[in-house]
């Protein structure tokens, strides 16, 4: 079974991150923001990322080089609700950017792509 | 320096990048204590004053140096010699080091430094960024090759020197059409492709390069993720453009700006006492003494050098290059002598190059030999004579060229 790690400072986010991607089928690990997240990937080596930008403390693209340094080739998906981040030269560290909605389906879809399943 | 408003603009949008983490293992014992562009050359320069004079007169003023090993020396020379810019205009010169950003090792390649750096790339957002490397010796105008590179609205512009096809097999060699559109691009090809119409001739890669900034971001973050990478520009960044098909990159020939163009990487210890030794000559490649095109370094209060001539015929001095403080007692033919250095009565040397501060004594006999800085050499020493003798104490070069490192006394 694939697993998927997420990182979102929003907890019924975090909730329905849980939910769907469960049910598709993926083992599902939760951080609430980035060093949670540096952490949880360290011990426990996912299949793949979903990452927000804006959380407090450490944002998503300081996460993103972080998590890079554990390991250049695990892909990582940023989930936001800020589009003008793509422009960021530092968010192309990540392989895909989603912006967020309340619908996963894009999500879901990319994340299927990436992890070949 | 005279320079339209279009090209000014140009320059101000440029951020440029000058690489200079290289450890130049084959200019040891030279890069002993040093980085390869702070090796003395020229009897006052360092390796690095040349890129950096050439970004200075070409208008360029947002400049990062990227270092790596040993980059104390370099540190020092940038902070003592090149800190003419100011902050407040939004100018700058600075060195960046490794910052462990992205991940806990250094530079592991041209692209990989790059790639280290994507954060200054987003801070700064330029429009396009020049990259150089910071160990070549040459003369060149970086804002007509930036203008060119806008002309063809290219992403990358990659400058190359032309160069006899049978001797192109070292470098990357480009393929072009006669739009100056690169096609294909091979390192160290054993048949070099041929410039179109100049069947002798094959155009090699300087390691000049212009991109448009997000065609650098996506290339050395793909490349750092892509597996079989050497994190080079050159063998992987380029090749790679290429093949993708949906980049526009393009050939700057050197010759567009200067028909005897003179391009240097001082790489070995041979490389590097030729280019030195082609300063002497009377028709030198690079001249040192323009005042359109200023070549610059620190300089530090030091009084004139003296030449005492009361012991000896006149003309003992032959094609040679002092620089200041220097006192000179003896004989020098095709020198180039750094600063502060003395030769004592009665020594001859021919053929060599000496760095800051050492001390020759009275009645040495020295030729082709290149002396680091603080050396002492005690009276009536030979050197450069007998190889075999010189290996027992020094490096002597596959050119017969013997070294004598940083602060040793010779015995």
């Amino acid at each position: 079974m694939k697993t998927i790690l997420v990182i979102d400072d929003e907890q019924y986010l975090r909730e329905l991150y849980e939910a769907e991607l469960t049910q598709e089928g993926f083992n599902v690990l939760l951080a609430k923001d980035g060093f949670e997240g540096i952490s949880l990937c360290e011990q426990n080596d996912p299949d793949l990322v979903i990452v927000d930008i804006r959380m407090p403390g450490m944002d998503g693209l300081e996460t993103i080089s972080r998590l890079l340094n554990i390991n250049r080739k695990r892909p990582i998906l940023i989930h936001s609700a800020y589009p003008n981040y793509q422009d960021n030269f530092m968010s192309w560290n990540a392989d895909d950017f989603v912006v967020k909605s309340g619908d996963l389906t894009e999500l879901k879809q990319k994340v299927r792509t990436f992890l070949s399943v | 320096m005279r320079m339209d408003t279009t090209q000014s603009t140009l320059l101000r949008n440029t951020l440029t990048l000058i690489l200079a983490g290289g450890q130049g293992e084959r200019l040891y014992p030279l890069t002993k204590d040093r980085s390869k562009p702070s090796v003395p050359f020229a009897g006052s320069f360092r390796i690095i004053d040349f890129t950096l004079s050439n970004c200075i007169n070409s208008g360029l003023r947002h400049i990062f140096v990227l270092s790596q090993y040993k980059s104390q020396s370099l540190n020092r020379h940038i902070r003592e010699g090149w800190s003419l810019l100011h902050r407040d205009l939004g100018e700058f010169i600075e060195t960046v080091p490794p910052q462990h950003r992205t991940h806990s090792r250094w530079y592991e390649g041209t692209a990989d430094a790059i790639y280290q750096n994507v954060y200054l790339l987003e801070q700064m957002r330029p429009e396009r960024v020049l990259i150089l490397s910071g160990d070549h010796i040459y003369r060149m105008n970086y804002g007509d090759m930036i203008d060119f590179h806008v002309r063809k609205n290219a992403d990358v512009t990659i400058s190359s020197f032309e160069y006899p096809r049978q001797d192109s097999s070292p470098f990357g060699v480009m393929q072009v059409n006669e739009d100056d559109q690169i096609l294909d691009f091979v390192e160290k090809p054993a048949d070099p492709p041929p410039i179109p119409g100049k069947p002798d001739r094959s155009l090699v890669n300087m390691g000049v390069y212009v991109f448009n900034t997000p065609t650098l971001v996506r290339a050395v973050i793909e490349d750092a993720k892509s597996a079989n990478t050497k994190y080079d520009i050159g063998k992987n960044i380029i090749p790679r453009l290429i093949e993708q098909e949906k980049t526009r990159i393009f050939s700057y020939q050197f010759t567009q700006q200067d028909p005897h163009p003179y391009w240097r990487d001082v790489g070995s210890i041979h490389s590097y006492y030729q280019a030195s030794m082609a300063l002497l000559d009377g028709h030198a490649p690079i001249n040192l003494f323009s005042d359109a095109w200023p070549f610059r370094t620190d300089s530090f209060s030091l009084p004139p050098s003296v030449f005492h001539v009361s012991s000896f015929k006149a003309g003992q001095i032959q094609e040679s290059m002092v620089a200041n403080g220097c006192v000179i007692e003896g004989e020098l033919v095709r020198c180039i002598i750094s600063p502060e250095v003395r030769v004592g009565e009665g020594s001859h040397l021919e053929g060599c190059i000496v760095f800051n501060r050492t001390r020759i004594g009275k009645n040495c006999k020295i030729q082709n030999t290149i002396i680091d800085k603080h050396v002492s050499i005690p009276d009536n020493t030979v050197i450069g004579y007998d190889a075999e003798s010189d290996r027992k104490q020094f490096l002597v070069s596959d050119g017969q060229i013997t070294v004598i490192p940083k602060n040793m006394e010779v015995v």
